[in-house]
């Protein structure tokens, strides 16, 4: 079969002008590998070796389930510690997002890269401990002291969605170099009282406008499971 | 592929860029409103002479002012502030006693002081009587004590 086909390329060459009309028989089939990608994010542990104020892990994974299609999904843990102009405060807790990603890029025969766009579902469930805080005050006349408030809200949430866009180059068989960036809105969130979720792990910094967004770089490998012809 | 990259960065840098709530435009911890009245006509504003502001320890807030209503900053650390009120050399002093209660506003502002169960007592010197109009510091909106004069 594959000598044939070698052979057939090989003749394809030789009558072009045959072989353009007669497109058929050009045809080289090549398998494309369905499977289960898994990977992990590199950007933040290597965040955190510079900075010990902010740990976390993400590890994703994703199945082609048709044609272009992918059903995707990151999961991981945060403990960061944020501070603010009159406050300081740590985020911990872990996250899930589940979703899909379309590739739009068109490949070569036998390449399987990707530049794709997708949504995502997201939740996570955290602890928020307001570290300490200094109360807002105008002018000099008093000085205040830096609260040290300790206090820690525990059992919040937050769900979201998020648009994604990125990119996957295999750079080894299976392995795959990707990165990708989301802009998130937050739907709901169970806010601690008398403090507000600054922060989500999963979600990042939560802006006024309850947007966010989100960057990450990872390693994955394919693990084929069944190989078809396109 | 550079078109792709390029919308990448763009729309990271536009993201990044807006960050409007790192500028505290809401309120700040309020201060304590005193008003001046006329001790004949209590309805009516009388403006004190020549009036000078301090609290104990600390420099004067107002020096030498004629005002029928001024603005005092609390003292955070404690749960009372001690000013005296110098009118034509005649010296009262005004104790005002609370309670502290802090309050989220937002990532940029943090947290205020708000002052709840005010008191507030003065030697009766150049001060002839005082009413308490909102036992809640909460706003710098309306007066929260009037003093009598």
């Amino acid at each position: 079969m594959k000598q044939l086909h070698i052979l057939l390329f090989f003749i394809s060459l030789f009558f072009n002008v045959v072989a353009n009309s007669q497109q058929k028989i050009d045809t080289v089939t090549f398998k494309e590998s369905y499977g289960l990608r898994i990977g992990a994010d590199i950007l933040k542990p290597g965040i955190s070796l510079f900075d010990n104020k902010n740990k976390g892990i993400e590890l994703t994974g994703d199945v082609r389930f048709y044609k272009n299609y992918y059903a995707a999904v990151e999961l991981g843990f945060e403990n960061k510690t944020s501070t603010e102009e009159y406050l300081n405060f740590t985020t911990k807790g872990s996250f899930v997002k589940v979703g899909i990603n379309y590739n739009a890029y068109q490949n070569w025969k036998g390449m399987a890269n990707e530049i794709f766009v997708g949504a995502r579902y997201g939740f996570s469930f955290f602890n928020q401990t307001l570290n300490n805080y200094i109360p807002n005050i105008k002018g000099t006349y008093f000085t205040t002291n830096q609260i040290a408030s300790g206090t820690e809200f525990k059992d919040l949430n937050a769900h979201w969605i998020e648009f994604v866009a990125g990119m996957k180059v295999e750079t080894l068989k299976n392995l795959y170099l990707g990165t990708q960036i989301s802009v998130k809105k937050m739907i709901s969130t169970k806010e601690p009282s008398n403090f507000k979720n600054l922060y989500a792990p999963g979600f990042n910094r939560i802006y006024l406008n309850n947007m966010g967004i989100g960057f990450n770089y990872t390693i994955s490998y394919l693990i084929p499971i069944i190989r078809k012809n396109n | 592929m550079k078109k792709f990259i390029l919308l990448i960065i763009l729309t990271i840098l536009a993201i990044s860029s807006c960050e409007k709530d790192d500028i505290c435009l809401e309120n700040t911890t309020p201060m304590l409103i005193i008003r001046f009245n006329d001790t004949d006509n209590p309805t009516e504003k009388k403006a004190v002479n020549s009036l000078t502001v301090w609290a104990v320890g600390k420099d004067s807030l107002y020096t030498n002012k004629s005002l029928d209503s001024i603005v005092l900053p609390l003292n955070l650390n404690e749960n009372n502030t001690i000013f005296k009120f110098r009118s034509d050399e005649i010296i009262d002093e005004i104790d005002v006693t609370y309670d502290r209660k802090d309050i989220f506003i937002s990532r940029s502002c943090g947290f205020i002081t708000t002052f709840e169960n005010l008191q507030f007592s003065s030697s009766t010197n150049w001060i002839k009587g005082y009413s308490i109009n909102n036992t809640i510091i909460e706003n710098e909106t309306a007066t929260h004590i009037t003093i009598f004069h």
